[in-house]
């Protein structure tokens, strides 16, 4: 040992001696306290306690300005090495008790996720009216516009404008329903289909014309499994010079397609309308079974759903609202909405329509 | 129509027997299958045998012992219970083992003591009709031995077809055939009528005095025929056709208008008073007792055919009793007439009698068919039921027909149906279909016959070459047209009902129709009221001026389904009567939106604020302005219902249903309901501009005031609001009467914002003062201020 040596000894001696006066914490000493703190308030108390304000650190370090300067010096380093060492080990059991407070949080708010406790509730859009929408759509996209017109309606547009005989059994207080209206010589009705907004759209625009009209019509008919007195019809019409009958079955066939999928097919049959020659009936190929199910509750069996009547429009109907027919052709469909929606959604009851139960309507949000 | 195939082919040698072919065939023709039935003996082992004894049992009273020869030889011993033959009748027998519809087994049993071998066997045992009073009695000349089956055109196939309205002519065997052959373009076969005759003179007299309802009459008397049982084959032919087997003469009548579409009537010729028959319109006050035992009365619409004694016949519809064929009928006088289709419509229409017969007369049978109907009628008269038909047959026309001809230029073929039509391959479809073609040039001249009334002009001839050339044939195209779309009101129409849909509420659809008890609840101007007619129901014969009480039934019905809370929209049109003008023809029938809530919705019990609160939801969507009043109209609750008004016109209502109204309809909650003109809200909207979003921070602040008794609270939170031009928001958060002094306070949390700079206290408290300024001339004051 030198005697430089044994000089720093002493001092570190007397300095020694001064800490220890000092009473600072041994900080590895407080560890397994620290340990033992379980919440972040128990370690704020900690802190406060031993780096606060009345702690013993703050008092050393006040009383550090009482040192002469040379041990000031080392007294304030070993103050700052206890009081970094324990706020070190005091963070380091904070950012353990933060994860597990988190976490106990986290577990207590914790819901039942299976059930629900707030409603909120979504209506809905009338099956007719989203079957509406969709077909309006569709022939939108072939260039249609949609029309309307009244529900109670003069005969004359009903019947006489669409050709219909003087003598036609649908002109029958049996079928139609008759108001008692205005000038019994000008007989008024609540339209029995949606045709006779044809003949006043045609009145009252020059061709071309295309147009889809959905509406209310009326028959005379009491409410069963398969009968409205109220119903829904869309009716389409396209006039034009050119127009020819592979046209309506290429509009129909699209029509179908987009309704009721790209696989389907369509034909049409021969049949009978006053205010069409010819006329037609289409079926489609049933969406459901495609043909391949002989007891098939969509279609029957047959393969084939009935889906609309069509035709060319009768040349009487372009005299009636004063088209010429020789520069004009064109053709009209329709279709009964419920039926498209019964083939659509596997509706067997009509009345489902009009009975306006919640636990229906709400199936179908639209 | 039932069409059996077996009955068919007496009329055309089809070139297929496929049943999915012939379906094809009748649904291209426009004849639609409704249901094809598959017939065959549902039985085994029945076979024809003749009769030889009949003896009494000897331990029994209600059968016989019969012995039956089958062919083989030895007979068999039967006991029978029927007693409708005699010894020498030829029967079908179910032989031992046989098994008969149901599963019913024969077998050899004794019978009290005597053995019996087989059965004799009636129509009902075999399933061939309801006939169960005796056994089958068949014709003597059918082959004793030989299998019963073979007496039955069985197996067969029954197609039956939907015959459109315009076809009269398909409404018989001989139009089905005609069609076929056209189809498969081959020949048909008409029945062949060979009338043996006796020299003669009907001893009736007929005359038309009514020659706008009948246009032919037609009459042929068969003297001395016996009345009895049709021969199987045609008692067959009409069942399968649906026609129940009633008696030889009747059969007949049937059976022809079956075959050839005309429907005839046999009269006892003897009861025919005074000999005479006229045709003429019936008078008010005269009563005929049809066929079918009722009673009907008569008026001037319809016509009937009369004797010395009166009506004795309901033209084109149906027979009276008094001229009935009965048993003690000899000579019957055949019917065949002609008439106006629309009488018989209208007619058979107010008896509530529509019949085979006036099903065909009044889509129009053929005028010149009816001497032709009545020979086959005569001769097959003479040959089921005896007698001697006479030679005179009667004949009155009152209105001739002849073929229509129509031309047929190609161009309006083509101009439909596509250039592949040349004239050669129109005309060569119109021939198939027995029309009269000649080809002039690029026309087509084409007689019709007067069995096809449908063809008048040239497009009903377009039609016919369409169809024939099979619809499959025609290519599938589309035509260019403009571009399509919706206009402005359709487009927010839809904006409209989904937003409905996004706040909860429930699309319904109504019928239109109400009482005058309903009418009258919501009504203002029930004189204007559009009644139906002829309505469903007596009850609900009013057309509906308010959408409110059918959506009321809705929601007593949903709630008495157990449905907690019933929130329901609903669009559709309401009816006034209106002054008749030129442009106003029709009634005034604006389309309606109207709203009903009920019961528990999110949570709270539906009312009046839900109401409003949907509207100021739906009007923020479609960026209205919608102003409210307190009003009472017709059937709201007076005190919880506000006026709806737009540019300050009322365009509905909005709050709840009065509690009297809510009797009415039995329902026992409150009812929160709009109604208000779907136009408005549509022609109301405009786009939107965007206004700037400010950047600077906003200062809230709550002004509570004393408001004097009478000032709607709206009209306070609007003139506040007006107050400052800073103002970004103004809400009432609390609004009570103090129970005491029945003063009410309404507390509003306003909030300022500038667009482009940050408040400062002195402009916030300038601002705060404009808003007290603006209650306060209304009276309202500010609290503790």
């Amino acid at each position: 040992m030198t005697e430089e040596q044994e000089e720093s000894i002493d001092l570190d001696a007397k300095l020694d001696e001064m800490l220890l006066n000092m009473r600072l914490p041994d900080p590895s000493e407080l560890q397994a306290r620290i340990d033992a703190i379980a919440t972040s308030d128990d370690l704020g108390e900690f802190h406060k306690d031993h780096l606060g304000r009345g702690s013993v650190i703050a008092k050393e370090l006040k009383n550090l300005g009482k040192l002469p300067d040379e041990q000031r010096k080392e007294a304030g380093r070993r103050i700052h090495a206890v009081r970094q060492d324990l706020q070190r080990r005091i963070d380091a059991r904070q950012e353990a008790i933060s994860i597990q407070e988190k976490a106990g949080q986290i577990a207590a708010e914790g819901i039942d996720v299976t059930l629900d406790s707030r409603h909120y509730s979504i209506g809905s859009l009338h099956l007719i009216q989203q079957v509406i929408d969709e077909v309006s759509d569709i022939f939108i996209g072939l260039g249609y516009k949609v029309a309307d017109g009244p529900e109670a309606e003069l005969a004359w547009y009903n019947f006489d404008a669409l050709n219909t005989p003087k003598d036609h059994p649908g002109r029958l207080e049996s079928d139609t329903m008759y108001l008692d209206y205005g000038d019994p010589a000008d007989e008024m009705l609540l339209r029995a289909h949606t045709s006779p907004v044809q003949a006043r759209y045609m009145e009252a625009h020059e061709p071309p014309v295309y147009i889809v009209v959905p509406g209310k019509c009326y028959r005379n008919d009491t409410v069963d499994a398969s009968h409205l007195p109220v119903f829904y019809q869309i009716e389409g019409l396209a006039v034009d010079s050119g127009i020819q009958f592979s046209d309506l079955k290429g509009t129909l066939a699209e029509f179908a397609r987009q309704f009721l999928g790209p696989r389907t097919e369509v034909r049409l049959r021969p049949h009978y309308f006053p205010f069409t020659e010819p006329s037609a009936e289409m079926d489609a190929t049933c969406p459901s079974c495609e043909g391949a199910n002989t007891s098939c509750r969509v279609c029957g069996g047959s393969g084939w759903l009935e889906l609309l009547g069509c035709g060319m429009v009768d040349p009487n109907v372009f005299d009636a609202v004063g088209y010429n027919p020789a520069d004009v052709t064109g053709f009209a469909f329709g279709a009964g909405v419920e039926r498209l929606a019964m083939v659509r959604y596997g509706i067997e009851d009509m009345r489902h329509f009009v009975d306006n139960d919640l636990r229906f309507l709400a199936q179908f949000p639209g | 129509m039932r069409v059996s195939l077996q009955w068919l082919k007496e009329y055309i040698d089809l070139p297929t027997d496929d049943v999915a072919g012939l379906k094809r065939a009748f649904d291209m023709l426009g004849h639609a299958v409704e249901s094809v039935e598959i017939l065959e003996a549902d039985w085994t082992s029945v076979v024809v045998g003749k009769v030889l004894t009949v003896d009494a049992h000897p331990d029994a009273d209600k059968v016989r012992v019969t012995t039956v020869d089958v062919g083989t030889g030895d007979p068999y011993q039967i006991i029978c219970g029927a007693w409708n033959f005699e010894a020498g009748a030829v029967v079908p027998v179910a032989l031992p083992g046989a098994v008969l519809p149901g599963g019913f087994a024969i077998g050899s049993r004794a019978i009290r003591g005597v053995d019996s071998h087989g059965m004799i066997c009636s129509e009902s045992e075999l399933g061939l009709g309801d006939d169960h009073d005796g056994i089958m009695v068949l014709a003597d000349e059918t082959p004793i031995g030989g299998d019963f089956v073979d007496q039955l055109e069985l197996p067969d196939v029954v197609f039956e077809l939907e015959i459109t309205n315009n076809r009269p002519d398909v409404m018989s065997m001989v139009g089905v055939a005609r069609e076929l052959a056209a189809w498969f373009g081959i020949e048909y076969r008409e029945p062949e009528i060979q009338l043996e005759t006796v020299p003669g003179e009907p001893q009736v007299s007929i005359t038309i005095s009514a020659p706008d309802g009948c246009n032919r009459f037609t009459a042929r008397e068969v003297r001395g025929m016996k009345l009895g049982k049709s021969p199987l084959w045609m008692r067959e032919r009409l069942r399968k056709a649906g026609v129940r087997a009633i008696s030889n003469a009747v059969d007949v009548t049937n059976y022809v208008m079956m075959e050839l579409g005309h429907p005839l009537h046999a009269f006892d010729a003897d009861t025919i008073a005074n000999n005479v028959l006229d045709v003429r319109w019936a008078q008010r006050g005269e009563d005929l007792a049809t066929l079918d035992g009722s009673i009907r009365e008569l008026t001037p619409e319809d016509l009937v055919i009369v004797d010395a004694a009166g009506p004795t016949s309901l033209a084109a519809i149906m027979g009276g009793a008094r001229s009935e064929v009965t048993k003690a009928t000899s000579n019957v006088l055949m019917e065949a007439a002609h008439w106006n289709p629309t009488t018989v419509m209208y007619s058979s229409r107010r008896q509530d009698l529509q019949s085979e017969a006036s099903k065909r007369f009044e889509r129009n049978v053929d005028p010149n068919l009816a001497p032709r109907a009545n020979d086959r009628a005569c001769q097959l008269l003479a040959r089921v039921a005896g007698g001697e038909v006479l030679e005179s047959q009667i004949d009155i026309v009152a209105n001739g027909f002849e073929p229509a001809t129509v031309e047929l230029p190609t161009s309006e073929v083509q101009r439909l149906l596509g250039d592949r039509f040349t004239t050669d391959m129109s005309a060569d479809l119109l021939r198939r279909l027995e029309l009269g073609v000649a080809v002039d040039g690029d026309t087509i001249r084409v007689s019709v016959p007067t069995y096809r009334p449908d063809l008048t002009r040239p497009a009903d001839l377009v039609e016919e070459v369409a169809r024939l050339a099979d619809f499959d044939t025609f290519e599938a195209t589309l035509p260019t047209g403009p571009a399509g779309g919706l206009d402005e009101g359709q487009k927010l129409t839809r904006v409209i009902v989904t937003t409905l849909r996004g706040l909860g509420l429930n699309q319904a659809v109504n019928l239109p129709f109400v009482s005058q008890e309903e009418l009258a609840a919501f009504s203002e101007k029930v004189a204007d009221v559009v009644s139906v007619r002829n309505p469903l129901r007596d009850d609900q014969s009013k057309l509906r001026q308010s959408l409110l009480p059918a959506l009321l039934r809705n929601v007593r019905e949903n709630l008495n389904r157990g449905a907690p809370g019933v929130p329901l929209f609903e669009i559709g049109r309401v009816f006034y009567a209106q002054p008749w003008s030129e442009d106003a023809r029709v009634p005034d029938q604006p389309n309606r939106l109207a709203i009903a809530m009920a019961g528990s919705l999110g949570g709270t019990e539906a009312d009046a604020a839900a109401a409003l609160g949907v509207v100021t939801a739906l009007a923020q969507r479609l960026g209205l302005e919608v102003d409210r009043e307190a009003v009472q109209p017709r059937g709201y609750h007076p005190t919880r219902t506000a006026s709806l008004e737009l540019h300050g016109k009322s365009i509905g209502y909005a709050g709840e249903v009065h509690p009297d109204v809510l009797a009415i309809f039995e329902i026992e909650r409150r009812v929160a309901v709009v109604e208000v003109e779907l136009s408005p809200l549509i022609a109301g909207h405009s786009a939107r501009q965007m206004r700037p979003v400010s950047t600077f921070p906003h200062v809230d602040f709550d002004l509570s005031f004393d408001v004097p008794s009478g000032l709607a609270g709206g009209d306070l939170v609007e003139a506040t609001a007006r107050a400052s031009v800073l103002l970004e928001g103004a809400e009432v958060f609390d609004d009570f009467v103090h129970p005491e002094s029945g003063q009410r306070s309404i507390a509003i949390r306003y909030r300022l914002r500038a667009p482009d700079r940050t408040l400062d206290r002195s402009e916030i408290e300038t601002e705060r003062a404009k808003l007290v300024a603006a209650a306060a001339a209304l009276g309202a004051t500010l609290r503790g201020g």
